[in-house]
This record gives structure tokens, C-alpha cells and sequence, in this order.
């Protein structure tokens, strides 16, 4: 008995050793897209529709700058953009890129009122719609949240997934943490805040599962029956999918240093946000001026962002149509996890379709119709 | 043989430890933060600052030793109280499986409850000021002794291109953005 679990043991190794020694391809970000915008080193990414008439109302998704925006697409069974895309929505999202350099003295408001408001322009251009849906990820719907508050004429709808908006809370270590940490220094000596600052930061929310148990437990899960071929394909694709999210894991920006202390100490520190307090570009946030349609979506189980960091967004706003979704996931499971395909994305869909209508489409349905010709309106056809 | 105590042996470490730092603040301690003289004033004084700094760091480091040192004995406590005798006798992988486990979950649990006190937020936030008033002196004294004589580039130089950079680039989009808006009303 004991050496019959030995060799299986041995032969888990050897078949992982084998299997990472053969460079298995684990591209990530494979969904088609096109580059449509570019400022500095950011870049509005257009994905390329799947259906042949996505709704009129066009989708940005703003992620985080702390990691890399390709956890949303990043395999091609778990991609919460291809799935947003079957959903029949025209998604654009901004690649904040890896900044460097003078990029050092960017503030918040070259990324809220720059950067997010430029690509919204583009879009709104693009698009021939006055207004976008705000699709929010973690920093990304704060930074979201900021935008819709600064600009809701812009704004058809505001979706924030796992995002923080009351940082006064001790339910998560980032939280705790952030509250001693001296950014100032930080960003005086650093300027560029290097992205091993912060992975150390994430590593050490649960040192010996991330440093020690995740890579146990990639050899454990790899199943071991010579000869079987869709056992060796699981194998694979089990390796490559561990390949994919180390990547990003690891791949983690360095982060603008004004941007890095004003996030610290008015969001983490002083809490400014949910109090509609906070200052950028001159201009006070005041949260009660969002008031279109808004989804905030949370992670039960989330120990970056927990829930009460999030919830207390619902109650902020003055949208009169607004809802809260939970999902039985962690942090990253709601993105990448069984349930972000099975439940997730469709029930963001399903709130959403009825609100990506364009402005006065309703109205439009009940006019007739009119001589098609230049600057003539037609009646959207009815589907048969 | 001595039945090996981590607590004493730990408590010697520091009790070593904090006799040094009290020798060293009542003699040479005194002497490094004693005002510079003489031509090299300046950076002499810039010079013996980097050493107070580094022993400031060291001193920070040992107490965030001491209490990591803590917790690691506390979660070898918790495994022998969960595994009591049940791994005495042979060892088969099944049993290493059930131990490892064991242990990844205590050590995990343990950790997760110190990191979560106000105490380690503490450490860490001292031990990461005190790292960066080091390197910040460290590198100043760098930057005056070594890179500038030998006329190479320093981070601060850097920086103030990078500053008259960024406002340059900010400027020449505003600029931009007026010129689009003036040249769409005509």
C-alpha cells in the first residue's frame, strides 16, 4: 500500500515535470481586439464582436492598475469578456499599459479626468451614443465611481464588480495594513512604486498557501492513468491554466507615484470617498450625483475587497434603479471561477440588456417610420 | 540531552540584543551622532547619519524578528496540541498528507490572525519607514560621493526632467484640446 502511494506520488511529479519541460503554450488575452485609441501609454482596446448587432449602448470596462486587465479574459473557457460578448454587448476596456518614468507625477485626475474621459470619448464618437455603461473592477470601480460622480451626463449605466468605496473597515488586510503605511516615504524614495511592492503585499495575505500549498497542490491535482490521452489533455490544460494565472499573478505594474499617495491616503487612510470628501482635479466627489442605473456586484467571500467595502455604495448614490448581486466566490474566483461563466456574467447580462437600449429608443419604436435618407431617423426592425 | 526550549533560546537572542543596542547608544552611538567638523563636515555628517539609520533599522528589524518569531512558535505549538500522538510511529505518505495539511492549516490560521492585529500592521509600518529613511540617506550620500563626481546621472536629476516632462505633456494636451475645440466652432 505505501508504495503503491510512493510511485503515484512520484509519477504526479514526474508528469507535471514532464509537462512544464515541454514549454505548453499558455497564452493569455486571446479574445480578437483591435487598438482604437491611444494616449501615452494607455490604449482603448475594442473587442471584436461575436454577434452581428451588439446592443446600441457601448460597454467600458475600467480595471484595476494594480494588475493586469487579462484576468478577465484569461482562458478561453473562463473569459468574462468572450461571455460578454456572446451576451451581445460592444465592450471596450482600457489598458493602462506599465508605467514608467515621468509617468511618476500622473495624479488621479490625469487618469479619471484624462485618460477614462478621453477613451469615453472616443467611444461616444465611435459609437454615435451620448452615453456609455461604466463596467467597474476593483480599483476600477472606484476610479468608476469617481468618473460617474464627476461626469454622469456621460454615463447610461455604472456596473462596479468587487469594488471598494468605504475603506474604513478591518474585515480585509490590505485595509488594516494601509492604515500604517507611511506613502509619503514610499513615493518620495520609490517616485515609480515598484509592482514586487505590492505582490509582496498580496503574497503575505496568506503567506503559506501562496508561497507553498498552490504549488503542492498543482502537482496533486494532475490525475495519473498512463495511456489515457483525455487524461493527459486535462493534464495539460491543468498546468496551463496554473502557467496562465501565475503569469499574472506576477505581472503586476509598477504604479504612478501621485496616483499611489493620493489612493492611499484619501481612499485607504482618511476614508474621503464614502464621506464625498475627496478632491481631484480641483473638483469635490460628491457620490449623490450619480444617479443613473446602477449594479454593484460583490464577491462573499472576497478577503481583498470585503463586502463591506463595497455595500455601502448602494446606499450613496441617489440612482433610483439600482440593485446588489453576491456571488459565493472569492476576490479572483468571480472573475475566473466556474460561476463567473455560469452565474456571474449572465445575471450582469440580464440586468443589463434592458438598460443598453439607446437614448430614445422607446420613443423611437412609437414614431413611424420615415423616407430613409440623409439625416433621416428609421425606426429600428423589429426582429423576427 | 537539553530538551530544546524555542522560547529561551529566543529570549536569550533578544535579551543579547537589546544589551548591544544599550552598549552601543552609550558609545559609539554617541560618537556617530556627535555634529561633524572640519572641511568634510557635510558629508561626513550625511555619512554617519546612513550608519544611525542603518542601526535604527536593524533595531526595527530584531523587534519584528521577535514577534515573527512569536507567532512561528505559537503555530508549532497549535500543530503538536492538533496532532497530539497521532503521527507517532510510522511514516506512510498517507499520514505526511493528513500531517501537511494539518500543518498548512495552523500555520495559515495562525499567521492570518496575527497579520489581521493592529500589532504587525505596527511592524510593518516602522519597519518599512525606517527601511526608506535608510535608503533615502544611502542613496543621497551615493549620489554626492560617487555618481556626481563622476558626472553620471542621478535619480533626483532624473526626476526633474521627469517633472518638467510631465508638465510639458499636460500642457501640450490642454493646448491640443483647446486648439480642437476652437478649430470645431469655426
Amino acid at each position: 500500500m505505501n508504495e503503491l502511494a510512493v510511485m503515484e506520488d512520484y509519477e504526479k511529479f514526474r508528469r507535471g515535470a514532464e509537462l512544464l519541460l515541454n514549454h505548453p503554450d499558455f497564452s493569455v488575452g486571446t479574445t480578437p481586439s483591435e487598438t482604437v485609441y491611444t494616449e501615452d501609454r494607455v490604449r482603448l482596446i475594442h473587442y471584436l464582436p461575436t454577434v452581428k448587432t451588439p446592443h446600441p449602448v457601448p460597454l467600458l470596462i475600467v480595471y484595476a492598475m494594480v494588475n493586469r486587465y487579462y484576468i478577465l479574459d484569461l482562458q478561453p473557457d473562463k473569459s468574462v469578456i468572450k461571455k460578454l460578448l456572446e451576451e451581445g454587448f460592444d465592450i471596450y476596456l482600457i489598458d493602462w499599459g506599465y508605467p514608467a518614468g515621468a509617468d511618476r507625477y500622473l495624479t488621479l485626475d490625469d487618469y479619471v479626468n484624462g485618460y477614462i474621459d478621453h477613451a469615453i470619448d472616443t467611444i461616444r464618437e465611435r459609437s454615435g451614443q451620448g452615453k456609455i455603461t461604466l463596467f467597474g473592477v476593483c480599483q476600477g470601480g472606484t476610479f468608476s465611481m469617481m468618473y460617474a460622480a464627476l461626469h454622469p451626463e456621460k454615463v447610461k449605466n455604472l456596473v462596479t464588480l468587487v469594488a471598494p468605496v468605504d475603506f474604513d473597515t478591518d474585515k480585509g488586510l490590505l485595509h488594516v495594513w494601509a492604515k500604517s503605511l507611511d506613502a509619503d516615504k514610499i513615493v518620495d524614495y520609490y517616485g515609480i512604486v515598484p509592482g514586487d511592492f505590492l505582490n509582496v503585499g498580496f503574497l503575505l495575505t496568506d503567506p503559506f498557501r501562496t508561497v507553498i500549498d498552490k504549488y503542492v497542490g498543482l502537482f496533486e491535482r494532475l490525475e495519473c492513468d498512463p495511456g489515457n490521452e483525455a487524461c493527459n489533455t486535462r493534464n495539460e490544460e491543468t498546468v496551463k491554466n496554473f502557467l496562465r494565472m501565475e503569469k499574472w499573478i506576477f505581472d503586476s505594474p509598477d504604479q504612478p507615484g501621485e496616483t499611489y499617495r493620493q489612493f492611499i491616503k484619501d481612499c485607504y487612510q482618511k476614508n474621503l470617498l464614502i464621506k464625498n470628501k475627496m478632491v481631484i482635479g480641483g473638483k469635490r466627489i460628491d457620490l449623490k450625483k450619480i444617479t443613473m442605473p446602477l449594479l454593484n456586484v460583490m464577491a462573499e467571500f472576497d478577503h481583498l475587497v470585503p463586502n463591506d467595502a463595497s455595500t455601502p455604495l448602494t446606499g450613496a448614490v441617489a440612482s433610483k434603479d439600482k440593485a446588489t448581486l453576491v456571488f459565493p466566490t472569492g476576490h479572483i474566483g468571480i472573475f475566473v471561477g466556474s460561476k463567473s461563466q455560469k452565474e456571474v456574467c449572465p445575471k450582469i447580462a440580464a440586468w443589463l440588456k434592458p438598460r443598453s437600449l439607446s437614448e430614445g429608443a422607446a420613443e423611437k419604436k412609437a414614431m413611424p417610420a420615415k423616407r430613409k435618407g440623409k439625416g433621416t431617423i428609421s425606426p429600428p426592425r423589429k426582429k423576427k | 540531552m537539553e530538551k530544546f526550549d524555542p522560547e529561551s533560546t529566543f529570549q536569550s537572542t533578544q535579551e543579547y540584543f537589546d544589551l548591544w543596542l544599550k552598549t552601543y547608544q552609550a558609545t559609539l552611538g554617541r560618537l556617530v551622532e556627535m555634529p561633524a567638523m572640519g572641511p568634510a563636515r557635510e558629508k561626513q555628517e550625511k555619512v554617519m547619519q546612513v550608519f544611525s539609520s542603518f542601526v535604527n533599522l536593524h533595531r526595527v528589524w530584531m523587534e519584528s524578528n521577535t514577534d515573527l518569531q512569536r507567532v512561528f512558535t505559537e503555530a508549532m505549538r497549535r500543530v503538536r496540541e492538533r496532532t497530539g500522538d497521532k503521527f507517532e510511529g510510522e511514516v506512510s505518505p498517507e499520514r505526511y498528507k493528513d500531517f501537511y495539511k494539518i500543518w498548512i492549516e495552523t500555520y495559515s490560521e495562525t499567521f492570518h490572525e496575527f497579520m489581521k492585529s493592529g500589532h504587525f500592521a505596527g511592524d510593518m509600518g516602522r519597519f518599512l519607514s525606517h527601511y526608506l529613511d535608510f535608503q533615502r540617506l544611502n542613496r543621497e550620500v551615493m549620489e554626492e560621493s560617487y555618481l556626481k563626481p563622476m558626472n553620471l546621472p542621478t535619480k533626483t536629476e532624473i526626476d526633474e526632467i521627469n517633472r518638467e516632462l510631465y508638465s510639458l505633456r499636460k500642457s501640450v494636451k490642454e493646448l491640443r484640446s483647446e486648439v480642437h475645440q476652437l478649430s470645431g466652432k469655426h
